[in-house]
């Protein structure tokens, strides 16, 4: 009987063709919808798995047991720190390689600190003692004399900046320190400061570092995220890493591999980085003059015109001069805004001396700083783009301007001081070669990912500062060797090599004017990581003897210890021996996560290694929330398209079942009874679920093969980028997910038959006699 | 008036059917005493209103009596549940409707399977050789494979004769068969039906409004205002008009 019922439900399908239409419509295009939801949500899922755990997380990661707080690869605000160390390391890498299933176990640990110096003021003031230790060597006269040059026309920038502040601020609202910085710096601006500049060097070095720089406003320093590891083996597991520029830690070596993102974002020139992500921008089709993003950022860029000038030495803004006459010379100059709290410019001291003509009458207009008022005309002008004007300045600024400022705050080659803030308890300091920026394929634009550098593990240790008994041992020793009582740890450095606003060292690795290293000012940036030095030197190695330096010149003996300490090369025992405080697993090729996982709590439980075992996605936090969330939001989509299909099927075969009322009135006259009424509903409802189902399977297969070749374009959001694992997103099909749509399908069109189906077996045979006659 | 007899098929006794309307109630059969033997070709008769209709359900255990007693093939239907009544009616009875109700979307030999698919007796050999014998006994051989909307009316009822008598039931009841027919194919109709009737023995109970097709009954009941006014048994399997009898 059921194939006669088939056969009438078929027939019914085709003989209903508006109900068909319209049913079968809603039925493949939710399973069209849900096809594509569920092929482009596990498609994501694995782009993220795999461009995640290829990068940074591995595919299991395995932190203490008893820590305080939970392991999470990206920690927000309301995440702990207090994740604890792995306590030995070196065993429990040994216990979990040995399973099959895991091809490598590799440490890590994930940190902020502290970078410092790039402040231009401090990196120029360090280039001209250089310029001036090195007078004597070929073409030493001149460099000293151009780096002279420059540093005087910032003295001179800078006194009339706060020439301007004085003029818009009343005397009670300014410090006592203000009042007497301010007179420094105009004190250093005078034509007679300069006069016997070269005779004096030392002492008015002395007085610009130490009195005018200080009013230099500027930024000192950057946080940047790191995670320290065993950088040969890492590059061999994380198959996301790639070079981009220089070349990567060489084995076992202190060093420093910069993230793109992070380089691009945090380290490059923030006029030039903002004119980038105009040119993005505008490329995704927004416009200047309708974008408030696009405004902002080129708003910040006409106000922030010193960022470009003070970088500009004499001959360098000359050229620039020249070129922007010839670029913008006739244009209107924009308006700077007259309620900066920090006016700048020249123009701005012009509406200042009107409000307050005593003040400025004092201080009568050169030359220079006619040309100079021009220059902030020219600059802020230029930055003043529109949508027409844009892509011809953004070229222009990398050909002329670019070229003669840093365009980065540190090159690749240059040596880093990083200060760690210490999850470890303690702050400490560290120094570490640039060898290059890397990128995780996938990750390019991922804030979070793209913030991670890599760092080598023991640098990463000296950062974290954490103490093992030894250490505070040889802390102890360390001290009575110096003779020094009650030392603080912390305060060991200044002890040992004196306060920050001394002699700076210069750095040879490096060999660039603008390393940071010791160049800048400031007790972050004392010669390399002092103690830790001090400590691992007494104890362990011989290649930079403690006692030899200690004995002799602190200073001296300090950067050759950090010389030595960069090119030294740590074995991998020494590189797993001490604080790990997470480790990567990598699988081997074809092992299951969910297995290999238990077979390594399996281990860790059997050899009592007491670590903890997560998966990516638990460990990536809250970026495994989201795919949950997305999961969600697309089963509440679906859920909802489903539910209009329910209540419009639901509707139809009400209606069909009161058509049908004299034929189903007619089969229970005949001796059909309820229960086959019933059964004849369903079996109309399957039927219409699976043929639709199939069609909608087919059409949206066919579909998500398309779209799978051709990829879902992020539309350059950054997250929805790292959520596509690239640019684009390549959905897949799988069986189980044309299972899941049938399925849904099926379920759909039996629940909204059940009232239907209810009603028809309620009409009795008497329907089938009833006649419209007389 | 006829008397009990023996091999009587449907005994009535004391029936009375009341609708209700709301509260306003409405007596359609007010008392009726009835026998009809087993293989009668029964007419019943009657002007518009006067209960056929109603009486014909109480037959066809397609409604049950408000009073009284329904004996169908000795069974008491009254006392029958919805289920067994339904299977009374696929077993024993056949139906044939004023408007033929065949299922619009299944072909004519589909239809007269159809009652043999609900009883689940016959394989599927067996039943083709059934329905394809009945068709060919009610001239629709070349027709089996069409579907209702590509047959005449005449043709349809014919296909509504053969689902009705494939299962062989005791009684076939038809609700004015022949309304919705000229009359010519209506007599046609008649004729099938009354020749299965001999043939097969079958028990034919029908109403309708038409003096001809009261002359080929062998039974007779007239109703009128849901009483029996007349019931009359033909010797020579004819009956006189009733006409006569009406006022
Ligand atoms: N379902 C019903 N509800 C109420 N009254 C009904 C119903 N069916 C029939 N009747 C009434 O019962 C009487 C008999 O009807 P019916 O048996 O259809 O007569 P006939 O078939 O002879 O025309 C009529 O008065 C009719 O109006
Ligand atoms: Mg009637």
């Amino acid at each position: 009987m059921t194939g006669t019922l088939i056969r009438i439900a078929l027939r019914n399908l085709l003989a209903h063709k508006v109900k068909t239409t319209v049913v079968g419509g809603i039925l493949i295009l939710g399973t069209i919808m849900l096809l594509l939801g569920v092929s482009a949500l596990t498609s994501m899922d694995r782009a993220m798995s795999q461009s995640l755990t290829a990068s940074i997380s591995g595919h299991l990661q395995v932190s203490m047991a008893d820590a305080k707080d939970k392991f999470v690869l990206f920690p927000s605000l309301i995440d702990g720190t207090e994740i604890g160390e792995v306590s030995d390391f070196p065993k429990v890498r040994k216990a979990l390689e040995s399973l099959p299933q895991v091809e490598a176990v590799i440490p890590q640990g994930f940190d902020y600190g502290m970078v410092f110096g790039g402040n231009l003021m401090d990196v120029k003031l360090a280039k001209l003692r250089k310029t001036h230790d090195d007078i004597a060597k070929p073409g030493g006269q001149g460099a000293y004399i151009a780096t002279r040059d420059h540093v005087r026309r910032i003295v001179e920038l800078l006194s009339e900046d706060l020439k301007n502040l004085e003029a818009i601020t009343d005397e009670k609202s300014r410090g006592q320190e203000t009042v007497q910085g301010i007179n420094d710096v105009r004190h250093a601006a005078q034509p007679e400061f300069w006069r016997d500049f070269d005779a004096q060097f030392d002492a008015r070095l002395n007085f610009l570092e130490n009195k005018v720089a200080v009013m230099a406003i500027g930024e000192d320093f950057l946080f940047i995220r790191y995670m320290g590891t065993d950088t040969a083996r890492f590059r061999k597991h994380f198959h996301r890493f790639e070079m981009l520029e220089g070349k990567p830690t060489p084995p076992g070596k202190r060093g420093i591999m910069l993230n793109h993102f992070a380089y691009e974002e945090f380290f490059k020139h923030k006029t030039a980085r903002r004119l980038d992500k105009m040119k993005e921008r505008i490329e995704e089709g927004y416009t200047i003059a309708d974008d408030d993003q696009l405004q902002d950022w080129q708003r910040k860029n006409v106000k922030q015109y010193k960022e470009i000038i003070w970088q500009l030495d004499a001959p360098s803004a000359a050229k620039v001069r020249a070129v922007l006459i010839e670029a913008v010379g006739d244009q209107k100059a924009p308006d700077l805004g007259s309620a900066t709290p920090h006016p700048t410019s020249a123009t701005q001291a012009e509406a200042a001396a009107k409000a307050k003509p005593a003040v400025a009458d004092k201080v009568p207009q050169t030359q220079e700083q006619k040309v100079r008022a021009e220059m902030v005309r020219l600059v802020s002008t230029f930055f003043d783009m529109n949508d027409t004007s844009f892509s011809d300045r953004y070229a222009l600024f990398y050909k002329e301007i670019a070229p003669r400022i840093r365009l980065y705050r540190a090159k690749i080659g240059d040596v880093l001081t990083v200060r760690g803030e210490g999850a470890g308890g303690y702050a400490k300091s560290t120094n570490m070669k640039i060898y290059g920026v890397f990128q995780f394929r996938g990750l390019e634009k991922s804030i979070l990912a793209g913030a991670v550098n890599i760092i080598d593990m023991m640098s990463f240790r000296d950062l974290y500062g954490f103490m093992t008994a030894d250490k505070v041992k040889e802390l102890a020793e360390m001290q009575k060797a110096v003779g020094v009582k009650d030392i603080a740890r912390d305060e060991a450095e200044d002890a040992f090599f004196g306060g920050g606003d001394d002699e700076p060292s210069t750095n040879d690795e490096a060999g660039t004017d603008d390393a940071l290293l010791g160049e800048a000012a400031g007790d972050a940036v004392d010669p390399a990581n002092a103690a830790t030095a001090a400590v691992a030197g007494a104890g362990k190695t011989g290649d930079a003897g403690f006692d030899e330096f200690a004995d002799v010149d602190m200073k001296q003996g300090a950067q050759r210890w950090s010389d030595s300490l960069l090119n030294r090369v740590y074995t991998e025992k020494e590189i797993d021996t001490g604080v790990v405080r997470n480790a990567a697993i990598i699988l081997a090729p074809g092992a299951d996560e969910d297995d290999t996982k238990a077979a390594i709590e399996q281990r860790v439980k059997a050899d009592k290694l007491g670590v903890q075992v997560l998966n990516w996605r638990k460990a990536s936090g809250m970026l495994g929330d989201f795919v949950s969330v997305i999961y969600i939001v697309l089963l509440v989509a679906i859920l909802g398209v489903f539910g209009v299909a329910l209540f419009i099927i639901n509707n139809s075969m009400v209606l069909a079942t009161i058509e049908r009322t004299r034929e189903i009135g007619t089969l229970r006259a005949i001796g059909m009874q309820r229960r086959h009424v019933l059964w004849m509903f369903i079996v109309e409802s399957l039927v219409l679920g699976i043929v639709f189902g199939v069609v909608g399977s087919l059409v949206g297969g066919a579909i998500v093969q398309w779209v799978g070749s051709v990829g879902i374009p992020s539309g350059g959001n950054t997250t929805v980028i790292f959520l596509f694992g690239g640019p684009r997103l390549f959905p897949t099909l799988a069986a189980w997910h044309v299972g899941i749509a049938m399925v849904m399908v099926a379920l759909v069109t039996t629940a909204s038959t059940v009232y239907p189906a209810l009603l028809a077996t309620r009409v009795t045979p008497l329907e089938a006699m009833q006649e419209a006659e007389g | 008036m006829s008397t009990p007899s023996r091999d009587a098929i449907v005994r009535l006794s004391g029936v009375q059917k009341i609708y209700k309307l709301g509260k306003v109630e409405v007596p359609a059969l007010k008392g009726i005493d009835l026998e009809i033997n087993a293989g009668d070709f029964a007419v019943i008769a009657g002007p518009s209103g006067s209960g056929k209709t109603t009486l014909l359900n109480l037959i066809g255990c397609v409604d049950v009596a408000t009073t009284g007693t329904v004996m169908v093939d000795g069974h008491d239907t009254g006392t029958l549940s919805e289920s067994a009544l339904t299977r009374l009616r696929l077993e024993h009875l056949g139906f044939i409707f004023q408007s033929f109700n065949l299922v619009a979307v299944l072909d004519a030999f589909d239809n007269v399977e159809f009652p043999l698919l609900l009883q689940g007796k016959l394989n599927k050999a067996e039943r083709r050789e059934r329905v394809e014998d009945i068709m060919a006994s009610v001239g629709l051989t070349d027709y089996m494979h069409h579907r209702p909307n590509e047959l005449s009316g005449g043709q349809r009822q014919r296909v509504a004769v053969a689902r009705a008598l494939v299962t062989k039931p005791r009684i076939v009841m038809a609700d004015e068969p022949t309304a919705n027919l000229d009359s010519q194919t209506g007599h046609q109709i008649i004729d099938l039906m009354k020749k299965l009737n001999q043939e097969e023995g079958t028990t034919f109970i029908f109403s309708t409004h038409d003096p001809k097709v009261m002359s080929q009954a062998d039974r007779s009941i007239e109703l009128i205002d849901g009483l029996v006014a007349s019931s009359e048994v033909a010797d020579d399997g004819r009956l006189d008009t009733p006409q006569t009898a009406l006022v």
